[in-house]
């Protein structure tokens, strides 16, 4: 309900109030619509002809009924039939007959002046030109109307099917968001149980100087500089967990031949920090559904360029 | 001081804005002085046919003197050369066929005029547009009245009713922007004239709640009164207001009076009535919200200043000057143009009743001030003693220029009437009648 004009009951100024309705619709309105409004409007616009309750079923039956020759208001004049009569006739009856006689005595002082015979052969020629296109309008007229309710129909079809098709694809985008913002969420509370975990793995390390059997260079190598207990321990560690940062990401991708040596992977190791930063050894990140093989962890991913686990 | 009002159909079944007006006119007028009405035997206007008894009676005490048309109207001639002297150029004898082809043609009534016109004072002639009007003035230009009844249609930019709207003795306008629009089509600023328009017969005291009880009508509504008709309006009205309801929700109604040509919505909130009686429209109108008067072309609308005469406020079309211009005078009604204005302007007068109310009050001050009995009569028996006073005096007038020779009147020299009319100053005019 638009709000009250400032008019007093007393002093009623029609000009005004009609300049301050007219200032009003162009505010709303704008000399153009916005963006949103045009949008707005399209939809509607689109809504209102696409719903499929309001095409008509018996288009064509309508159609027909309105053309039938009853009713005079829908059809066309009637065409004229142009002959030499109707230039020269009268319909008054008795004295019409006396005067059709008299022009066509009168005929030949007439030509004196203009020759009606090409007038009369033009009219004639146009009535039956106006007879034909009737004729053709008739005809392709039924056929055209088919068409386009046929068309409307397709329309109306492919209509619904583009919105439905948007509704499937606006769930499936949130959907898609959801797993992003949980996926972000997970990795950043990433919490060690007591008695796991990189440090606990440090000291496990430390305890057994001979490198596992099938143990990597690199496994070998931390080995060596924790026995030392050099400042290289802290590095190793920051390697470990990088290792095992990327080998999580790699448990739900497809592991790549020879490369997938995650953690510990003797002699492919090498191989692996080399080629870390390829999709395939973040564990085929590009899916972007780091979540669904999560359970397996990347610890316990078989490697196949070894075919033996090494993490043991 | 004897008259003689001469329109083209009388009587008190016929109730045609220019014949409504005319029975009005003579009737009052009658109680100041001794009043003929010359007319046809004619009920139909689209045909003329005699239908009425030739010769003298009588409607309400006025004397009426009926003479027969010679021929019907033959509609589908009249169209074709309707459609070439608005939309084509065209000769003055091709006018003459189209006022001819119009009707009603009474050579007997123009012969009256002139062999018996010696009888009266002055002649008051009703509706320029028809035969009877244009030659009658040329049989007695020098007691001649005209009430012109004008519209905004090509009939006004035709060559053969200048000469008559400068010969006339005097013009009795409807509006303010008739006469705006006849004076820059025929330069008879000099004619004395004065805009009076015509009173109504309103009742004294109505009845709004037997209106709501008759009818089962609960809700608020807005009424229309006229025939329901494409050239009123009223299909814009139907979508307009089938809009508004979906834009708005409440429980406003549109209630129709008149006789229909034109499909009803389907819809629970338009009532069509039908033809009512006197006494349910003044009722129904005084029950309203508001009446709305959704026609383009008005040269006075009665039903609106009825309305004003009640008391209720009127929404009108304001692509009709006309009506614009009574809305802005008398700051009893708001018009629109589009839909967004019909919707604000309704809305408007639906919400705020103080509004609503106020604009009622200016309606009846406006209506007694310029529309009421007295004061139309005055303004008639104004000019018409203004006219004998000039004749007493011995003034001399020019008689009524005459009709161009037999050549001249076939040389196509005149422009197309609609566009005669499109070169005409519009918009509503202003408190002092001047254009705004």
């Amino acid at each position: 309900m638009p709000p009250e004009f400032s008019v007093r009951s007393d002093s009623v100024d029609v000009d005004q109030i009609m300049t301050q309705i007219r200032a009003r619709i162009r505010e709303k309105r704008g000399v153009d619509y916005t963006e949103e409004e045009l949008r707005q409007l399209a939809s509607v616009k689109l809504e209102t002809f696409l719903d499929p309750t309001r095409v008509r079923s018996d288009l064509i039956a309508h159609y027909r009924i309105m053309r039938e020759p009853g009713d005079a208001s829908a059809g066309p004049p009637e065409n004229y039939a142009f002959d030499d009569h109707l230039v020269y006739g009268s319909a008054r009856g008795a004295s019409g007959r006396f005067i059709t006689r008299i022009r066509k005595l009168l005929n030949p002082v007439l030509k004196l002046f203009i020759n009606p015979n090409p007038i009369i052969q033009v009219l004639h020629r146009q009535s039956a030109i106006n007879a034909y296109y009737r004729e053709e309008f008739d005809r392709t007229s039924s056929l055209n109307f088919e068409l386009i309710h046929n068309l409307v129909l397709e329309v109306t079809r492919l209509g619904i099917e583009v919105k439905n098709l948007k509704m499937r694809v606006e769930s499936v985008s949130g959907r898609l968001d959801f797993s992003d913002r949980r996926a972000r969420a997970l990795e950043s509370v990433v919490q060690y149980r007591p008695g796991t975990g990189p440090e606990a793995e440090m000291t496990e390390t430390a305890a057994a100087p001979a490198p596992a059997p099938g143990g990597g260079q690199a496994a070998k190598r931390e080995g060596e500089a924790a026995a030392a207990g050099g400042p290289i321990k802290g590095e190793a560690q920051r390697a470990r967990r990088r290792r095992r940062r990327r080998g999580r990401g790699g448990a739900a991708g497809q592991p790549v031949p020879g490369n997938a040596s995650a953690v510990e992977s003797g002699p492919g190791g090498e191989a692996s920090e080399d080629g870390g930063d390829t999709p395939a050894a973040r564990g085929g990140a590009g899916d972007g559904l780091p979540f669904d093989g999560g359970e397996a962890g990347p610890a316990g991913a078989p490697a196949p360029g070894t075919g033996e686990p090494t993490d043991q | 001081m004897k008259l003689a009002v001469v329109v083209q159909r009388y009587g008190l079944d016929i109730n045609g804005g220019a014949e409504l007006h005319a029975r009005y006119v003579a009737e009052q007028l009658a109680r100041r002085a001794e009043v003929d009405v010359l007319t046809t035997c004619a009920r139909d206007y689209i045909t003329w046919r005699n239908e009425l008894p030739a010769g003298e009676s009588e409607v309400n005490g006025v004397r009426v003197r009926r003479f027969p048309v010679r021929r019907e109207r033959d509609p589908d001639r009249f169209g074709r050369q309707s459609h070439y002297v608005f939309g084509s150029a065209h000769s003055i004898a091709d006018e003459l066929a189209w006022l001819r082809s119009e009707g009603p043609a009474s050579p007997a009534l123009i012969d009256s005029i002139r062999l018996n016109g010696a009888g009266y004072d002055f002649f008051i002639f009703f509706s320029f547009r028809y035969y009877l009007a244009y030659h009658g003035i040329r049989a007695a230009a020098s007691r001649s009245l005209l009430v012109p009844t004008a519209e905004r249609d090509g009939a006004v930019g035709l060559a053969i009713f200048a000469p008559v709207f400068r010969g006339v003795r005097a013009l009795m306008y409807n509006s303010f922007e008739e006469r705006a629009m006849i004076q820059a089509a025929s330069g008879n600023e000099a004619v004395p004239h004065v805009v009076v328009g015509v009173g109504s017969e309103v009742p004294a005291r109505t009845n709004p709640e037997r209106f709501r009880q008759k009818y089962g009508i609960t809700s608020p509504f807005v009424v229309y009164v006229g025939r329901i008709d494409e050239n009123k309006g009223c299909k814009e009205l139907f979508s307009h207001f089938e809009r508004y309801t979906r834009a708005l929700r409440g429980n406003l109604s549109l209630v129709l009076m008149g006789n229909s040509i034109l499909p009803i919505p389907d819809n629970p909130r338009i009532r069509h009535l039908g033809f009512v009686s006197d006494e349910d429209k003044f009722d129904g109108i005084a029950a309203a919200e508001a009446l709305i008067m959704p026609s383009y072309f008005e040269s006075l609308s009665m039903v609106a200043l009825e309305a004003w005469a009640l008391g209720r406020p009127v929404l009108a079309n304001g692509r009709c000057d006309v009506l614009q211009g009574q809305c802005l005078r008398s700051n009893a009604g708001l018009f629109y143009e589009s839909y967004e204005e019909f919707l604000e302007t309704l809305a408007l007068i639906q919400s705020n009743r103080r509004l609503a109310v106020a604009m009622g009050q200016n309606g009846h001050e406006y209506f007694q001030r310029h529309y009421a009995w007295p004061v139309i009569v005055r303004k008639y028996m104004d000019m018409l003693d203004r006219l004998r006073a000039d004749d007493q005096g011995g003034a001399v007038r020019p008689p009524i220029e005459p009709l161009p020779g037999w050549f001249a009147r076939r040389r196509t020299g005149c422009l197309a009437g609609n566009d005669v009319v499109a070169g005409l100053p519009a918009g509503p005019a202003r408190r002092d009648g001047r254009r705004r």
